[in-house]
């Protein structure tokens, strides 16, 4: 989990509004090359209140930029439009002149490239001291005193200041744009990608020094980055930027950790960071065309919630519940596949001939509740007889709860009719542990994968052929009637397990429920089938409940992990978080039993070697 | 300006200019009303409709003369500028290509020559090997040839370093093959657009040499027409400039304007990363 | 000092490349003019007979090769480079007096031509796109392409025949005395006009548009834009940022061309018969006066050396970047 911020003690007033951006657009007109013009920018607005440092996060091509050079009216006339007002002055459709006293005094910028950021014929420290020259009029050896006191304050010596452009480093020349652009004591500073391009230490370095600049001169910060990680450290509030659109604000932290728009989520699980060992996964589909962008809300195309609606109206920005969230999506942000509140189930053990008492009940799922998200890959973890199997049938909707709510797409289950049901068992798929049980052994393969269809009366019946074939080859499966044609007994584990799954994907699922889908296979065709799971979970945009003991497996794809023991949910949260800081003293003991390869120091014949060994 | 499939401006204005003085030169037989040598009138005479632009101080028809030229300048501008371009390729080719000490002492005898002033060397050569079409070519062929050597072996030196030919190389592709398949092919339109430009700087330097008095007596050319007319005594204080210096000076001009502006045409439809700014 | 070994090894390695090139090319060519000059049978034969003994001891063409190449340099080194054949002067003696007017001309041309080069190339660069930078761009290209001679016979035309203004030869009134400095200058200034105004119309087109590009590229660096976010004044970006950066190719430039402006002047002296290097090497053509026309060859070559040798030290001057070794 992404580190939250340390509110800072600052010299703002954060009451008084110092920036206020109402419906920025800016658009860059066709050169005759391309079909239309270059929307970097449509419709963005946001405030700053004095003092606050706010992130604006994005990828290449979100038009981050494109806000950041607005600011400080760097674009070509007549591209920019909308309204900038900083501390009530009206910055769009200045004329060059005005712009003059406004630049570097009230607002400066910090651009992404500082090895190009300096003029290669002058000194650095004549470039730093030059705007205090122009600006403020100060004498030379004044203005020298100012630069001097700037660049100790970060970090830079006397002898950066007489060197050339060329002769220092990279960082060297970050520090030395820091310094510049807090010459003239802006209002507002603007930092354009300052860690791109660095090392990990050089960022955690530039990090720390921003810290302390901006609690010292108390200038507001708008910071432009796609490094997660620095926007976590510097800023109260981020707002997320997609194809020129602000799809959502809000407290950082917040954001961070339950990001609520699809496409925030994406990005965050798309961020590598030390604390998780899930595998990167990428947003499928790639960003739009500035030129082109989609019809309706722009990131529908690759979103796995989109709806009709979607398509043809473009959602605007709004508030999300109580408190400082805003959203752009039509269904209010990530959606909830799956919730089940409170589900109880009880057994009876005496066989069933008579009511059972007291003592001949079994609770095998009390007062569990869970969710999954729209796209989210969610573990359900826990030994043995803790009641996972259950309470995956029971929100599949295969056993009556006794107690509690399932609710799937807004549908409870206990309230659907006969015809609802029987449209939600398209919606929703287990795939069970065994496949040579859950597979008839009398049905050739087409068969076994047409089945769901054939039930269903899902199109004709060539149709279903299709749908069939098409399965088996998301599965990585062969098509060829030999195949087609052979049973169950005739194919390996991790084969029937593909056609089993390939079964479940036929009629295109939103919610795939897989119990313990890969313990009876060895390893390399657990490892296998594991990520051909997470693959077309992610093409095809499903969520996906994985029930299973193995702890070490699913840390590599789950989201989100669940912890059950004895009936009993004890513990759920984000991956990274349940895996790095367990909060529950039975998830502790899970994850100590779980396997681990460590490297220990022995003694071998008067030798000190490190051998590898298990601490099972 | 210039944008893809459209032809620039530039282009088309040079390209029309070149076509029509190409067909002057090739139609001269047909067009001129004489032969330029003949003595077809009084000498200095008047325009007429029987010489449209008068007669020279031999009694040569100057219009003639002016339409026999066309074919002199741009003899001698293809000539030049095919000798300047393959000599140019050639080394910079090889330049380019062997690398090490050959391309070491190539580039220094490039650097050497282009430092040396063109039209004193261009002198000293032709006062010693004489005046005369051929050698007016071979000369020119000879000066403007280093500065095309540079530009082929940077071009040649930047497309072997590509990926791609690294590639060839890998699958077996030998020197020959590489040329052909991928480095010919890259430069190739940068020698059609040089090609073109030093054919401008040719027509400019025969003209400049038949001023002078350089070139080949025997050949009508424009810049000797030149001559011939400021020769005469006084000719400033009449008007007789008007149809005797100012059409083969115009003439002159006009050419190798159409050969600069086709050869910048040619540079930016070519190569689209070079839009003019 | 280290640093500009390689620059004058190279320059001093070319000069030897033209000292022999002058040497060797009356030797090898074919028709062997030299000797034709002492052959009474060709047309070439010259008929003073004390001219004939100059050119002989000159050229040495008794002596062995080696020998003669020795004398040569020598000779070139201390000054004596031989008798006009057609003058019967020494062709130092030529060359002194006509120098300084080809200097004259040239120089005051290529400061013409650079600054308004300089000053025009960044205005037009800077608004660059407008009908008005289109227009001196195309200007710009017609300037620098129509032939010098022919440009020169305009204003010529122009100027000294038709409306009478300046003299239409010469670089002072002939015969004429000066009785105080001004006048001097005025007199030679006012023949230098016309010859000085077309070579730097010639020049010009080039220089403008070579700054223009340049300062174009520059004004496309990301220093620029950052030099604007800072609030400076157009001024301020004009020239001490964008010029200033585009000086070092425009300089590099000028190293490399100032040939070029040898070239015009030769046009120019011939055209308005002023009595530079020019029109020496011109009318030695005519009467194959090979010792002035070698001569000419030698000292433009080393003046023009000398110049690309000031503007290289001049470039490295200006360029933080090429100071370290």
């Amino acid at each position: 989990m992404i580190e939250a911020i340390v509110k800072t003690e600052t010299k703002a007033n954060p009451t008084v509004l110092l920036l206020s951006v109402r419906d920025l657009r800016v658009h860059f007109p066709s050169d005759g090359r391309q079909d239309g013009a270059v929307r970097a920018v449509d419709s963005v607005s946001f405030d700053l209140a004095d003092g606050e440092a706010l992130g604006i996060v994005g990828e290449t091509g979100s038009g981050k930029t494109s806000v950041a050079r607005a600011l400080l009216g760097l674009h070509p006339p007549g591209t920019t439009q909308g309204s900038i007002r900083l501390a009530g002055q009206e910055l769009v459709g200045l004329p060059e002149q005005a712009w003059q006293p406004i630049r570097w005094q009230r607002v400066a910028l910090a651009v992404q490239s500082a090895g190009t950021a300096f003029d290669p014929v002058y000194r650095v420290g004549e470039q730093i001291g030059e705007p205090m020259r122009v600006h403020l009029g100060l004498p030379p050896d004044e203005a020298q005193g100012r630069v001097e006191a700037l660049s100790h304050r970060v970090g830079l010596k006397p002898r950066h200041l007489r060197a050339y452009p060329h002769q220092l480093s990279g960082g060297e020349k970050q520090r030395a744009m820091l310094a510049m652009a807090l010459s003239c004591d802006p209002d507002l500073l603007i930092l354009d990608e300052p860690t791109s391009g660095q090392d990990m230490l050089a960022r955690a370095r530039l990090v720390a020094l921003l810290r302390r600049v901006r609690q010292e001169s108390g200038a507001g910060l708008l910071l432009i980055s796609h490094d997660l990680a620095a926007v976590a450290r510097l800023t109260e509030r981020v707002a997320v930027l997609y194809a020129g659109k602000l799809i959502e604000v809000g407290p950082t932290a917040e954001v961070l950790e339950r990001p609520r728009h699809p496409y925030t989520w994406g990005l965050l699980n798309a961020y590598p960071n030390m604390t998780t060992a899930r595998d990167l996964r990428g947003i499928r589909g790639g960003l739009p065309d500035p030129t082109d962008p989609p019809s309706g809300c722009r990131f529908h195309p690759r979103c796995t919630q989109a709806v009709e609606r979607c398509r043809r109206e473009e959602p605007s920005l709004k508030r999300a519940g109580v408190g400082e969230r805003w959203i752009a999506c039509h269904l209010g942000g990530l959606q909830t596949l799956l919730r089940a509140d409170g589900l109880r189930k009880v057994f009876a053990i005496n066989g069933g001939t008579r009511p059972a008492s007291e003592e001949e009940q079994v609770e095998a799922v009390r007062e569990a509740s869970l969710e999954v998200l729209e796209g989210e890959v969610v573990a359900l973890v826990g030994e043995t007889g803790s009641g996972k199997t259950t309470l995956g049938r029971l929100l599949v909707g295969l056993l009556e709860a006794d107690g509690g709510h399932v609710v799937f797409e807004g549908q409870d289950l206990a309230t659907a009719s006969g015809g609802e049901r029987k449209a939600l068992r398209r919606r929703i798929q287990l795939v069970a542990q065994d496949p040579f049980d859950a597979i008839s052994p009398r049905l050739t393969v087409a068969e076994i994968v047409r089945e769901p269809l054939d039930v269903q009366k899902v199109g004709a019946p060539a149709e279903r052929e299709e749908k069939a074939r098409q399965a088996l080859q998301a599965v990585g499966l062969s098509t060829e009637p030999a195949f087609l044609a052979r049973h169950a007994h005739e194919l390996s584990g991790g084969q029937l397990q593909r056609v089993a799954i390939a079964r479940a994907l036929v009629l295109d699922p939103k919610l795939l429920v897989a119990d313990e889908p890969v313990s009876m296979l060895d390893a390399s065709e657990q490892a296998k089938l594991i990520n051909l799971l997470k693959e077309i979970q992610n093409a095809r945009g499903m969520g996906l409940l994985l029930i299973s003991h193995d702890l070490a497996l699913v840390r590599k794809v789950a989201d989100r992990i669940v912890v059950m023991r004895d009936g009993q949910i004890v513990e759920e949260g984000p991956a990274s978080r349940v895996i790095a800081q367990p909060r529950h003293a039975y998830t502790r003991s899970l994850l100590q039993a779980a396997p681990a390869f460590v490297w220990e120091s022995e003694e071998v014949g008067g030798e000190n070697i490190a051998l590898l060994t298990s601490q099972l | 300006m210039g944008r893809r499939g459209h032809l620039g401006s530039d282009l088309v204005f040079g390209l029309s200019v070149l076509a029509l003085f190409a067909a002057i030169a090739l139609l001269a037989g047909v067009m001129a009303p004489y032969d330029p040598h003949a003595f077809s009138g009084q000498s200095l005479e008047q325009p007429s409709p029987a010489h449209p632009l008068g007669t020279n101080d031999a009694g040569q028809d100057i219009l003639s003369e002016l339409i026999y030229g066309a074919r002199i300048s741009l003899a001698v501008a293809v000539g030049a500028a095919v000798g300047t371009v393959a000599l140019g390729t050639l080394v910079g080719g090889v330049a380019g290509t062997v690398g090490g000490w050959l391309d070491g002492l190539l580039m220094r005898l490039v650097d050497v020559l282009m430092t040396l002033p063109r039209l004193p060397l261009l002198i000293l050569l032709t006062a010693f090997l004489g005046a005369g079409l051929a050698q007016t070519t071979a000369v020119i062929a000879l000066l403007f040839w280093p500065a095309t050597a540079r530009v082929v072996r940077a071009q040649v030196q930047s497309v072997r370093r590509r990926g791609y030919v690294r590639m060839a190389r890998n699958f077996g592709g030998g020197p020959g093959y590489v040329l052909r398949r991928h480095i010919l092919p890259q430069i190739g339109p940068l020698l059609v657009s040089g090609l073109v430009t030093a054919a401008g700087r040719a027509v400019a330097m025969e003209a400049g040499l038949a001023f002078l008095g350089l070139g080949d007596p025997t050949a009508k050319s424009w810049g000797l027409m030149m001559r011939f007319a400021l020769n005469l005594p006084g000719l400033l204080l009449t008007d007789r400039w008007l149809w005797w210096l100012l059409p083969p000076g115009l003439c002159v001009t006009l050419l190798i304007l159409a050969l600069t502006f086709t050869g910048m045409g040619l540079e930016e439809h070519l190569n689209p990363r070079l839009r003019r700014l | 000092m280290l640093r500009q070994v390689p620059r004058l090894a190279s320059y001093l390695l070319t000069l030897w490349v033209v000292l022999t090139v002058n040497f060797l090319l009356p030797r090898l060519l074919p028709g062997d003019p030299l000797a034709a000059l002492l052959d009474p049978q060709n047309s070439d034969y010259v008929f003073d007979a004390e001219v004939r003994a100059a050119l002989e001891s000159y050229y040495g063409l008794d002596r062995p090769l080696p020998v003669q190449y020795a004398r040569y340099l020598a000779g070139a080194v201390s000054g004596d480079l031989g008798r006009s054949i057609r003058l019967n002067q020494p062709v130092g003696k030529l060359i002194r007096t006509h120098l300084p007017w080809t200097l004259l001309l040239t120089g005051t041309a290529l400061t013409l031509a650079s600054l308004l080069g300089l000053l025009g190339g960044t205005e037009a660069a800077w608004r660059r796109g407008t009908w008005r930078d289109r227009v001196l761009v195309t200007a710009g290209v017609v300037a620098g392409n129509a032939p010098v001679y022919f440009v020169g016979m305009m204003l010529l035309i122009l100027f000294g025949a038709r409306l009478g203004w300046l003299p239409l030869a010469g670089g002072r009134t002939p015969f004429a005395h000066y009785d105080t400095l001004p006048a001097a200058v005025a007199d030679v200034g006012k023949h230098l006009l016309l010859p000085a105004l077309t070579l730097t119309l010639t020049l010009v087109g080039g220089k403008f548009l070579l700054v223009r590009n340049n300062v174009v590229s520059v004004l496309g660096e990301d220093f620029m834009l950052v030099a604007r976010a800072k609030g400076l004044p157009e001024r301020r970006l004009k020239w001490a940022h964008a010029l200033r950066n585009a000086l070092l190719p425009f300089v590099a430039h000028l190293a490399a061309h100032a040939g070029q402006a040898i070239t015009g002047a030769v046009f120019i002296e011939t055209l308005f018969n002023y009595p530079g290097m020019g029109r020496l090497i011109f009318e030695a053509v005519g009467a194959r006066d090979y010792p002035v026309i070698q001569g000419v060859f030698l000292v433009v070559s080393t003046v023009v050396l000398t110049a690309n040798l000031l503007a290289d030290e001049l470039n490295t001057r200006l360029d933080p970047r090429l100071r370290e070794a």
